[in-house]
């Protein structure tokens, strides 16, 4: 009988796709009391160099025998060698990798996923919106931007979180204050007494700012609830539907498309998305 | 495509020609249904079977599969393999091998699915006419016919079969395991009598028209609801549809808790915990809504994909339902304006 067996299986030259690789945690950074800052290096150097990203692309995570899921990579793709998963510590997976120690070795898969059009948006004017964990994918594109800030006109930032002690990236972002390339706009929801910044919803921030829409495109990342009063603040600056881009959350299982959990509308955010376009999220039925 | 004509009385030296060298599944009859079944006697098979109750896809992605084996200390995969012996898929229903067809655009296009694609490459598909019973609607997507996924297609003439020659392999097994002749014109005309009357068999014409609009437009219609109240989640129109290809994947550690095997099982959309992410939220935590995007995604977004519906008319679905809930029902209820 003629066997077949995978490992001999022409694929495409891809190998298997649903197979994670090692990868070394380099370095572990403590940033609130629920997130922590994972850095990885994936040992393999062939699989390592193959591992080239976009920004807002993400990467499924294994502990193997917990599980797998998906995160978005923080760092910029200019960043090569070495990938940043901000965590947080909030189902099995995520608490198991929280345990984790510098130097411990974890599975990694990707990337994977349709990440944000950095290419379409030179020239423009960025402004970045982000809530809560949201930060992370945008994450990617800020340092990316940062890397290539002579490509970009004007850069904003805002980022809300709900307390002082929730605000993630803060000691960079403090750093970052003063830059006269970015104009860094933070609030929180309550406010403590470390906290001298605005205090409010992120949606308040746009009093502040003046868009020019002909070059203007937006990047939107946070809660489900959020996307829709951000947007709304867009539009109201006059922003065109396809510039203003979105990062979804779903439950990206296989990541390539085939499990069929991150089904939003008539697309699967691991594939068609995570990133789609406001003209493409407003016809993804239950997408906003 | 060319064709041969098999007497019916020499279709088990076919099946124990196949047997020599393959695993033979085919329809056996269990507990008064059918059922895919390895044949180890080419007596049990029954190709006057209506239906089966799971579809063919059990036998290209298994319920469950082990798809690695890993060593938990140094997160190391040590095994992906999966062995697929020859097989033979014998006597599928025109409807199943289109759902075939709709399984390889998921799993052998953008990242090839390496564990279908093994059983795939190693099956050999064996298909058999069929008659209408009152659940078909194949019909309604043209999924009646056939004409290519398989090596052979026999078509029932009474007293023998007109066999369809798809592939090399398909001639090739004929031609070593059964003795055939050439097609007359007697036959042609008798293939042409056998296919109007098997066109003028079906009782369920629904009207598709403009489905990927209607479930746009009709997105918020009560209609789901209605059907949402209904639904009991219970996912067995999943389990039985030969098109559903959703899938969870589970880690299960062995009793030494350093290594073990990821897994995965079917899934279905119906289920509560399908869409839901990490902290809390859940996109589809209703019935109603679960249920709604299974035909969603069925009649459109498969469909923005790859350009057919995700769906044969095989009416598993329809006589595994527990509330009787029918994509002929559901479809008929949107066309009518949300009136059932």
């Amino acid at each position: 009988m003629n066997d077949i067996r995978v490992d001999e299986c022409a694929c495409d030259g891809v190998g298997n796709a649903y197979r994670p690789w090692p990868a070394r945690i380099t370095s572990i950074q403590d940033l609130t009391e629920k997130e922590k800052l994972f850095e990885l290096r994936l040992i393999d150097p062939e699989v390592r160099e193959a591992f080239k990203f976009h920004a807002g692309q993400f990467a499924e995570i294994s502990i193997f025998g917990v599980g797998e899921a998906p995160i978005s990579i923080s760092s910029a793709p200019s960043k090569q060698g070495f990938i940043e998963l901000c965590v947080r510590n909030t189902g099995d997976v995520t608490g198991a990798l929280h345990k984790k120690q510098c130097g411990d070795i974890v599975g990694l898969r990707g990337p994977l996923g349709r990440g944000f059009p950095f290419e379409q948006m030179k020239g423009n004017d960025i402004l970045l919106v982000a809530g809560g964990l949201g930060i992370a994918p945008l994450k990617s594109l800020i340092n990316h931007i940062h890397d290539e800030r002579h490509e970009f006109g004007k850069v904003t930032i805002m980022y809300g979180a709900k307390n002082p002690g929730e605000v993630l990236f803060r000691h960079q972002f403090d750093m970052w204050k003063h830059r006269e390339d970015f104009d860094l706009m933070l609030t929180v929801d309550e406010s403590d007494d470390t906290w001298d910044g605005p205090v409010g919803v992120v949606t308040k921030l746009f009093d502040q700012v003046d868009v020019d829409p002909d070059c203007t495109y937006g990047a939107i990342c946070g809660p489900p609830v959020m996307y829709k009063y951000v947007i709304e603040e867009m539009r109201k600056k006059n922003m065109d539907v396809d510039k203003i881009y979105m990062s979804f959350e779903r439950r990206m299982k296989c990541g390539i498309g085939k499990c069929g959990h991150c089904g939003v509308g008539h697309q699967y955010a691991c594939i068609d998305g995570p990133v789609f376009s406001y003209w493409e999220a407003m016809n993804l039925q239950e997408a906003i | 495509m060319f064709f041969r004509v098999v007497d019916k009385e020499r279709l088990p030296d076919l099946i124990a020609g196949l047997s020599s060298d393959h695993e033979v599944i085919g329809p056996i009859e269990k507990d008064g249904r059918f059922v895919f079944a390895p044949i180890s006697d080419p007596s049990q098979i029954r190709l006057d079977y209506d239906t089966t109750l799971l579809p063919p896809k059990k036998w290209l992605m298994p319920p469950e599969e082990t798809m690695m084996h890993f060593n938990c200390a140094d997160e190391e995969v040590t095994d992906d393999t999966v062995v697929a012996s020859p097989r033979v898929l014998f006597g599928l229903h025109p409807c199943d091998i289109n759902s075939l067809l709709l399984l390889d655009n998921v799993f052998l296009q953008g990242h090839v699915d390496p564990y279908y694609k093994a059983r795939r490459d190693n099956t050999l598909i064996v298909g058999m006419s069929c008659t209408p019973s009152p659940t078909c609607f194949c019909n309604v997507w043209d999924t009646d016919e056939v004409h290519w996924g398989f090596d052979i297609f026999l078509t029932d003439l009474g007293d023998r079969y007109y066999a369809s020659l798809r592939t090399v392999k398909g001639a090739e097994v004929l031609d070593r395991h059964v003795d055939s002749r050439a097609v007359t014109e007697k036959d042609t005309a008798d293939f042409q009598q056998v296919v109007h009357e098997f066109k003028q068999g079906f009782s369920n014409n629904v009207d598709t028209a403009q489905l990927p609009v209607l479930l746009d437009a009709k997105f918020d219609s009560p209609v789901w609801d209605d059907f949402g109240s209904e639904c009991l989640s219970c996912g067995a129109c999943s389990m039985v549809c030969p098109t559903c290809y959703c899938f969870d994947v589970k880690d299960r550690l062995e009793v030494d808790q350093k290594s073990g095997a990821r897994v995965r099982t079917w899934d279905s959309c119906q289920f509560k915990e399908f869409a839901a992410v990490a902290h809390g939220q859940n996109f589809r935590e209703d019935r109603s809504s679960r249920l709604k995007y299974r035909y969603y995604h069925k009649y459109w977004g498969y469909l923005s994909k790859f350009e057919r519906v995700l769906c044969v008319g095989c009416g598993r679905c329809t006589l595994a339902c527990p509330s009787g809930i029918s994509p002929v029902k559901v479809i008929e209820a949107l066309q009518a304006g949300g009136s059932r």
